[in-house]
C-alpha cells in the first residue's frame, strides 16, 4: 500500500514539475510579466510542495499505526475477556490476533481470539482507508497553496533554496542522531554493566572469563555470586592482546608502508606508479574475511610447522600470524597516505636540498621526511585505529583464550573478538556477560576515537603548515 | 676586466620535444654580477639551471653543447652532481627554508659535505654564513627557532645563507627578489653588492632597474635565444640590437 501511495506521489509531482514549468511561462508571456524566477523553479517548487507534506506524514503515520493499533487491539481483546499477566503475555495474544488475521495461524482459535481479529481487520481497513484520504487532502492542500503562491510571481527561486536548504539539514541531522543513537546505545548498557561490575575490577583485571558469569538477572546477585563475578571480567589481558597484535601489525605495515610510499612518491616514474598505485590499494579492497581465513589455513599452520622444525611450540593460532596478516592489510593505508603526504611536500624544499648538493636520499631522509612527518604520523595513527578495530582476521586467527603474554607464538585475543564470542548464539539480554560486551565497545570506541583525533590534527597541522 | 669563470658554448636544452635554448654562448665574469634580463619563458632561468646541473631533476630534460668553469666542462656525465653544486650555491625565486630551525637550515650544506667536524666549527660556519648575508644581527638570539618563523625578505637572506655557508665560489640567483618588498629588496641588493667581492654571482631578474642597479654584466635573452650580452651600462643606454632597445624601454614583453 505504502509503495503504491510514493509511487502516486511521485508520478503525480513529476508532471506538476512539467504543469508549474510551462504555466509559468503562459502566464510570463500573456500578462507581459518579468517573473521573479526561471520557469524551472516554479516546477521544482511544487515538485517539493507537492511531495515533501505527503511524504512526511507517511512516514510519520507509519511509524505510529502499528503502536496505536496494537494497543486498541490489546484492549479490545482484554474487554472480549483475554487474560495476560504481563506485557509479553500481552504482546503473545497480539501477535496471534495478526496471525488470524493473515491467515497465518494454525493453533485453536477461541471465540475471543475471533472476535478480535475482525476487529483488528476493521481496524486496518480503517486506518489503511483514513491514510489515503488524509494524504490525498494534504497533496491537494499544498498544491493548491503552491499554485496560488506561483500565480501571485512569488520569489520561487527563494523558496526553493530555502526548502533545499532544510533538506540538507535534516539529512545531516539524521547522520548525527543516528551516531548519538549508537553512542548512547552503548552508554547506557555499559553503565548497566559498571552498575554490577566495579570500573576499576574492569579496567585493572587481569583475568577474562565471562563465561563465569551465568547469573540470569543482575538484580538479584548473592554475595558469593558477586565475589565470583567481580574478577571474571578483568580488561587488561584484552587491551593487551589487542595492542601486541596491532604492535606486530605496525611493525610489518609501518616500514612496508612507508617505503613504499617514499618509492612511489620519490622514485617511481609516472608509469609506474599509475600502474602499482592501485595494485597496492587493491590490497586495501579485499574483505577481511579473506585475509582471516588466509591468516587461519596458510600462515598460521607453516608457522606451526616452521616452529615445530626449529623445535618451538607454536599455537596453530597465534599472535603472530593474525598481526602479520593484519600488518599487510593495512600496508595500503600507511602507503598510499604517506605517498600523499611525501607528494604534497613543496618542490622547492626539494630543489633547495639539492642546490647545497644533498643527493636524493639524503633529501628525502633529512629534508623531505621531516617536512612530511606530522602527516606520516597521522597516516600510522590511523593505520592503528584500523588494526585495533579490525575483527574478522583476529577471530579466525589469533584464538579466543585471552592469554595474558608477549610470546607471539601463543594464541591471544582481542576486544573485538571477545565481543563477537560474547554476542554470538543466544543471550540472555540482563546478564553481566552479555552487557561486558558494550562496556568492550565503548571502551574500543573511546580509544579509536582519540586516536583519530589526534591522526587528524596531526594532519591538520601539517596542512596548515604548507597551504 | 676579471677572468671569465664560467663559459657556455653552443648550449641547447630540450625539454622533451620542446627546445627552450638555442645555440647560447655567454661568458660569466669572475667576482662580478652577471644580470639576465628578458619576457618570461625565455630560457634565463633554463640556463642557469645549467650551471649547476639542476635541470637534472626534471626527468624530460637533455642539455648539449659545452658548459664549462674553470675548464671544467659542467655538461660531464661523469662529473659529480654533488661537488659541483658545492661549489655553485642557488637562491630561488620563492623563499624555501627548511621546515628546521635557522641554525639547521644553515649547518644542513656543510654537514652533507662533511664540513665542520666539531660543534664549535660548525658554529663558526653557521655564524659567519648569517654575517655575510646579513642576518645575524636579526637572528642571533633565536638560532633554533625555525626558519620559517622569519618574514619573506629575511627567508630569502637565510637562504642566501644557506648557500654560502658550503663556501661555494659561484651563486646563482633566480628571481631571488620578486616574492619581496621593497625594503626586503633593497636588502638583498645591498647584499649583492657586498657578495660579489668573494662570489661570483648571476641573477635572473625581470626588473630592469634592479639589473641597473645590481651587475656590471647583462645579457638579454628572447625565446630561448641569448640576444645581446654586455656591460650593464652599454646594454641600458646605448645597446647594438633593436630587440633589446625594444625590451628594456618597455615596449614589449
Amino acid at each position: 500500500m505504502n509503495i503504491v501511495l510514493i509511487f502516486l506521489i511521485t508520478i503525480f509531482s513529476i508532471s506538476l514539475f512539467f504543469y508549474g514549468k510551462s504555466k509559468t511561462k503562459t502566464i510570463s508571456i500573456k500578462d507581459n510579466i518579468k517573473l521573479n524566477a526561471l520557469p524551472k523553479f516554479y516546477g521544482y517548487y511544487l515538485v517539493l510542495w507537492c511531495s515533501i507534506p505527503a511524504l512526511v506524514f507517511l512516514l510519520v503515520w507509519s511509524l505510529f499505526e502499528p503502536v496505536i493499533i496494537k494497543s486498541i487491539i490489546i484492549e479490545t481483546a482484554a474487554n472480549q475477556g483475554a487474560t495476560f499477566n504481563d506485557k509479553n503475555e500481552a504482546n503473545l495474544i497480539y501477535e496471534k490476533i495478526k496471525a488470524i488475521h493473515l491467515g497465518t495461524y494454525f493453533g485453536d482459535i477461541d471465540s475471543i481470539l475471533k472476535e478480535s481479529a475482525l476487529a483488528y481487520a476493521k481496524f486496518i481497513n480503517l486506518f489503511t482507508n483514513s491514510k489515503v484520504v488524509l494524504i490525498f487532502g494534504i497533496i491537494i492542500a499544498s498544491v493548491i497553496y503552491s499554485l496560488k503562491k506561483i500565480k501571485n510571481n512569488s520569489k520561487a527561486r527563494d523558496d526553493v533554496e530555502v526548502i533545499l536548504k532544510g533538506l540538507l539539514f535534516v539529512s545531516s541531522l539524521i547522520a548525527i542522531l543516528t551516531t548519538l543513537g549508537i553512542i548512547f546505545s552503548l552508554l547506557f548498557e555499559s553503565i548497566k554493566f559498571f552498575s554490577v561490575i566495579n570500573v576499576f575490577d574492569y579496567l585493572f583485571g587481569t583475568n577474562w572469563s565471562p563465561q563465569r558469569a551465568f547469573v540470569r538477572d543482575a538484580s538479584s546477585i548473592t554475595a558469593a555470586e558477586f565475589e565470583e563475578l567481580k574478577d571474571a571480567f578483568g580488561f587488561i589481558p584484552l587491551i593487551a592482546g589487542t595492542s601486541f597484535i596491532a604492535f606486530i601489525a605496525m611493525l610489518v605495515a609501518v616500514p612496508i608502508g612507508l617505503f613504499s610510499g617514499i618509492y612511489m612518491a620519490e622514485y617511481a616514474s609516472i608509469k609506474v606508479r599509475r600502474i602499482s598505485k592501485p595494485i597496492i590499494e587493491i590490497l586495501a579492497g579485499i574483505p577481511t574475511v579473506v585475509y582471516g581465513f588466509f591468516a587461519a589455513l596458510t600462515v598460521g599452520p607453516f608457522f606451526r610447522q616452521v616452529g615445530e622444525n626449529l623445535g618451538l611450540t607454536v599455537s596453530s593460532e597465534s599472535a603472530l600470524a593474525a598481526g602479520l596478516i593484519m600488518g599487510i592489510m593495512i600496508i595500503p593505508y600507511v602507503s598510499s597516505l604517506s605517498d600523499d603526504v611525501i607528494n604534497s611536500v613543496p618542490q622547492s624544499l626539494r630543489d633547495g636540498s639539492y642546490a647545497v648538493g644533498a643527493t636524493k636520499s639524503e633529501t628525502i631522509k633529512q629534508v623531505v621526511i621531516p617536512a612530511a612527518l606530522p602527516g606520516i604520523i597521522g597516516s600510522v595513527l590511523l593505520a592503528v585505529s584500523r588494526a585495533i578495530g579490525e575483527t574478522m582476521i583476529v577471530v579466525m586467527a589469533a584464538g579466543l583464550a585471552a592469554n595474558l603474554t608477549i610470546n607471539p607464538l601463543e594464541s591471544t585475543t582481542t576486544i573485538t573478538t571477545q565481543i563477537v564470542m560474547i554476542l554470538v548464539g543466544d543471550q540472555e539480554f540482563d546478564s553481566p556477560k552479555t552487557q561486558s560486551a558494550f562496556a568492550l565497545g565503548l571502551t574500543l570506541f573511546i580509544a579509536t576515537l582519540i586516536l583519530n583525533y589526534i591522526a587528524q590534527r596531526a594532519v591538520k597541522k601539517y596542512r596548515e603548515k604548507y597551504d | 676586466m676579471n677572468n671569465i669563470k664560467i663559459k657556455s658554448k653552443n648550449l641547447n636544452v630540450y625539454y622533451g620535444d620542446k627546445q627552450a635554448l638555442f645555440d647560447v654562448n655567454l661568458d660569466l665574469n669572475e667576482k662580478e654580477v652577471t644580470a639576465l634580463i628578458g619576457p618570461s619563458g625565455c630560457g634565463k632561468s633554463t640556463f642557469i639551471r645549467c650551471i649547476n646541473r639542476m635541470n637534472d631533476v626534471i626527468d624530460i630534460c637533455k642539455v648539449t653543447g659545452n658548459i664549462e668553469m674553470d675548464g671544467m666542462n659542467i655538461n660531464d656525465k661523469d662529473l659529480d652532481v654533488v661537488s659541483l653544486r658545492e661549489r655553485v650555491g642557488m637562491v630561488f625565486q620563492k623563499p624555501n627554508p627548511f621546515p628546521k630551525s635557522i641554525y639547521d637550515n644553515i649547518s644542513y650544506g656543510p654537514k652533507i659535505h662533511g664540513k665542520g667536524e666539531t660543534k664549535s666549527e660548525l658554529d663558526q660556519i653557521v655564524e659567519n654564513s648569517l654575517k655575510k648575508s646579513a642576518l645575524w644581527e636579526e637572528v642571533k638570539d633565536r638560532l633554533d627557532e625555525p626558519g620559517t618563523s622569519l618574514s619573506g625578505g629575511q627567508q630569502q637572506r637565510l637562504c642566501i645563507a644557506r648557500a654560502i655557508s658550503v663556501n661555494p665560489e659561484v651563486i646563482l640567483m633566480d628571481e631571488p627578489c620578486s616574492a619581496l618588498d621593497p625594503i626586503a629588496t633593497a636588502k638583498i641588493e645591498e647584499l649583492i653588492d657586498e657578495l660579489k667581492k668573494t662570489y661570483t654571482i648571476v641573477i635572473v631578474t625581470h626588473s630592469m632597474a634592479q639589473a641597473v642597479r645590481v651587475s656590471q654584466k647583462t645579457g638579454f635573452f628572447h625565446l630561448g635565444k641569448l640576444i645581446e650580452v654586455g656591460k650593464t651600462e652599454k646594454i641600458f643606454k646605448n645597446p647594438d640590437n633593436k630587440m633589446t632597445q625594444d625590451y628594456i624601454t618597455g615596449r614589449f614583453g
